[in-house]
């Protein structure tokens, strides 16, 4: 063991930051993937003001909102998400390994390639070519593109990793399971129920599929990168590297197959969505134990959340990504689904997870980062307060009132109601959630508004000096 | 390569870990008591719910299929019992705390040679 | 790799693994082996067929548009019918995917919440085993009803009014209009609009119940004034 330790005490001498990481495209990852969460949360508002009869560009094809709808899923998850991760991951994994990604001109190849999938998803979308699968409605025909791309990823990132010696820090871990998971999930979810399987055992794949994205893609990179990041901002190591371990095989244990629960009472068999319920129930008791362990390390150090805006980012997701899975464990049981399933609750449960939880974790990733690419500070802070809070607001507020309204939803269908008596007193919280929108909306112009300045005064201060 | 940060975790441990024999005991007593309460009416549940299955297995020709869910997750979990076992064999579990402390400092000395 | 014990133990690890994987989606796929999938062309019903036809009697001329004229021969010109109607079930289908209508329209009728009182019979996986089902459109919303037994609920007039401009009909509908799936006005549906009408109206058209109508109690409020007027 000590020899290893030398060794890699050795590598780090040899390398430096610059030889390691590609600045470059770790900004250029960033910048669009802020660009498709823009235009995603545009899709967004879009349908929400269709939902409350204000879509001003209703009856115009190209811009209906149904299709829109689409593309605001898939912004989010293969524009913004797997954008942001890749930008994180092009830094911390080569920092981590010590080594070099597999090829520095694979990864601009991927980085083109990965573009190209969603823009050419956004185009096949609006002409009306979806799949019909949901957070899968690539059109059939980019897929093998996707799936190549997400080959390529895994062998560029995977081989430093491969190539390091030494046991394995917990971010290593959740990177690995997430190259090959995610891998194996996009095949599975966009190939099976198109070709191999129908009816309801292609529910049963197409439940596994949007489940495991969440799950297998950005759950293990999400976590994996805040194990990286929460101890290098704290400057002090997480709480226990054990309990880290036994989040991480809980996860692998007791995630793969828990998707059904997303079809209950319907004609997929009943034991299977019996299992699947269970071990959602399991994962929430894995999720705490991995909460309690990043608390444990902000322990002593809670005043770090005041001043440190990229910790707060962190930690807030934290927060809402146990009421998630909270909530998600008692979403997932029969008697809670009677009553919501298929009502706004979810829509809520979505949002405050792929909002509230990675994409907060992401933002603050890119304001811890932006100032170390650009070697400077951020040009306004407020702007950073107002990013913070319109965010976080936005999306507690969104998620509440949506979650609120699926109960009553539920209940009213449950009673017989009139359809459109559901659809009468949803209107005002549908409103509020444009309104929670639009709060969330304006903090991503607040963090594009602080990124221009920024990038500005450091172009400024380049000129000057040269 | 000293581990002082490591030191320190490790007397905090040592000092909360080591109670006194009378807390020993009680502490050992609670997590009997509390086992019982726990484990017999889950094995109760498990062994009527396995029961249960049996009977379906038996019954009807559908009921083979109620042991393919079973039967995957048995094949998923097994599947990362071994990767578990392969982690631990090739002694990546040896020292538990260590991969922590090395990620700190490699960050630290990156920021230097930077 | 192979030659260590942990590499073995690595390579099952992956093996069982992905075996999982593939269990997991081929299990239930052979579950249903015994109930085998329907092309479009079986899926033709007579209540389907009526509703076709009613298409073109309604829209005779965006239906010689689209469809061109049948043949005189009789067998022919059963046969004709049979093959538009498929057409347009396939390209209805592809439109409904396309305009996301299943995000905001089920189709699975749940044993529970009293769903059965108000769409209809509960779903049955073999309802599913066709071609109009891959991937499956179980929907993860509903904004608007179920739909998986709309089909001959309400007529091929009402569902182009609809189409044209929903407000029009339900009030305070929040569902999108598509003016695109008609030439001008909605006694003009074009070959889209005649394609999602006849898929819509083919939804539920191989139950018994078709068409499924909710027991229907007439408020003792209203008058029959008022009926009257409500019906202009």
């Amino acid at each position: 063991m000590s020899a290893a330790s030398i060794s890699t005490g050795a590598h780090a001498e040899a390398h430096t930051h610059h030889d390691l990481v590609d600045e470059k495209i770790v900004r250029w990852y960033f910048i669009t993937a802020l660009i498709f969460l823009g235009t995603s949360m545009v899709a967004g508002i879009l349908m929400a003001m269709q939902l409350i009869r204000h879509n001003p560009l209703n009856g115009i094809e190209i811009f209906s909102a149904g299709r829109w709808r689409m593309i605001h899923t898939n912004a989010v998850a293969y524009g913004f998400l797997a954008n942001g991760f890749l930008g994180c991951l092009h830094w911390s994994i080569p920092r981590l390994t010590l080594q070099p990604v597999f090829n520095k001109h694979l990864s601009w190849l991927i980085y083109g390639a990965w573009q190209f999938v969603v823009g050419a998803t956004a185009v096949g979308i609006l002409f009306g070519e979806a799949q019909a699968l949901e957070w899968g409605e690539t059109p059939v025909w980019i897929d093998p593109v996707a799936q190549l791309g997400l080959l390529l990823v895994a062998i560029n990132f995977m081989t430093p990793i491969a190539r390091m010696k030494g046991p394995m820090y917990v971010t290593l871990w959740y990177f690995m399971a997430a190259f090959v998971w995610t891998f194996l999930t996009y095949a599975m979810g966009n190939f099976m129920p198109q070709y191999y399987v129908g009816g309801t055992s292609a529910g049963a794949v197409g439940g596994l599929f949007i489940h495991d994205l969440v799950g297998l893609f950005v759950t293990p990179l999400g976590w994996g990168l805040m194990y990286y990041f929460v101890p290098i901002i704290l400057k002090k190591p997480i709480w226990s590297h054990g309990l880290s371990l036994v989040g991480f095989w809980g996860l692998a244990f007791f995630y793969p197959l828990q998707g059904i629960h997303h079809f209950l009472y319907t004609p997929i068999p009943m034991f299977l969505q019996y299992g699947a319920v269970v071990s959602t129930i399991a994962v929430e008791l894995v999720v705490t134990t991995v909460v309690i362990n990043f608390f444990g390390t902000l322990w002593g150090n809670a005043g770090v959340v005041k001043t440190n805006i990229p910790i707060r980012f962190f930690y807030t997701g934290m927060i809402y990504y146990f009421l998630t899975c909270l909530q998600c464990s008692f979403q997932v049981t029969l008697t809670f689904q009677k009553i919501i399933h298929f009502s706004d609750w979810v829509v809520g449960h979505a949002h405050m997870v792929m909002f509230g939880v990675f994409s907060m974790w992401i933002m603050g990733m890119m304001i811890h980062l932006f100032p170390r690419m650009l070697n400077r500070p951020w040009a306004s802070q407020n702007l950073l307060e107002w990013h913070y809070w319109l965010s976080t607001i936005g999306v507690g507020f969104m998620a509440g009132d949506l979650i609120l309204l699926g109960v009553f939803q539920g209940w009213s269908w449950a009673a017989l109601e009139p359809w459109d008596a559901s659809v009468d007193f949803s209107y005002p919280f549908w409103v509020l959630r444009v309104i929670a929108g639009l709060a969330m909306f304006g903090g991503l112009l607040a963090f594009a508004q602080n990124i221009r300045l920024t990038m500005q005064a450091a172009a400024k201060e380049k000129a000057v000096r040269a | 390569m000293s581990h002082p940060k490591m030191s320190n975790s490790a007397e905090a441990v040592a000092v909360s870990s080591g109670p006194s024999r009378g807390g020993r005991s009680a502490a050992w007593t609670v997590t009997i008591v509390l086992g019982i309460l726990i484990l017999i009416p889950s094995m109760l549940g498990f062994v009527m719910k396995f029961r249960e299955l049996m009977a379906i297995t038996e019954g009807g020709t559908e009921g083979g299929f109620a042991i393919t869910p079973v039967i995957n997750y048995l094949l998923a979990s097994s599947g990362f019992f071994l990767l578990l076992v392969w982690a631990a064999l090739n002694g990546m579990f040896r020292d538990l705390e260590r991969p922590k402390y090395l990620m700190l400092e490699n960050e630290q000395e990156l920021d230097r040679n930077d | 790799m192979f030659e260590s014990k942990s590499g073995i133990v690595f390579v099952a690890g992956i093996g069982f693994f992905a075996l999982a994987f593939v269990s997991n989606a081929f299990v239930p796929a052979l579950m249903y082996k015994n109930i085998p999938e329907k092309k479009v062309e079986e899926l033709i019903t007579p209540n389907l067929r009526y509703q076709f036809e009613d298409l073109a009697r309604r829209f005779p001329e965006s239906f010689e548009k689209a469809y061109g004229t049948p043949p005189e021969a009789p067998e022919e010109n059963e046969k004709w019918w049979n093959e538009q109607c498929a057409t347009a079930l396939r390209r209805g289908h592809k439109i409904y995917v396309g305009e996301g209508c299943w995000h905001c329209h089920s189709q699975f009728v749940r044993p529970v919440s009293n769903e059965e009182q108000r769409f209809g019979p509960v779903s049955r996986s073999w309802e599913y085993q066709n071609e109009l089902q891959r991937p499956v459109l179980f929907g993860t919303r509903r904004v608007g009803p179920d739909l998986s037994r709309e089909g001959g609920r309400r007529s091929n007039d009402w569902h182009a009014v609809h189409f044209y401009h929903p407000l029009d009909l339900s009030e305070g509908s929040p569902m999108p209009d598509y003016p695109w799936f008609f030439d001008g006005s909605p006694d003009k549906p074009n070959e889209r609009g005649l394609a999602i009408m006849t898929y819509v109206q083919w939804l539920g058209s191989w139950l018994e119940s078709y068409p499924y109508y909710e027991s229907y109690v007439p408020s003792p409020l209203v008058k029959p004034e008022a009926e009257e007027e409500a019906g202009q």
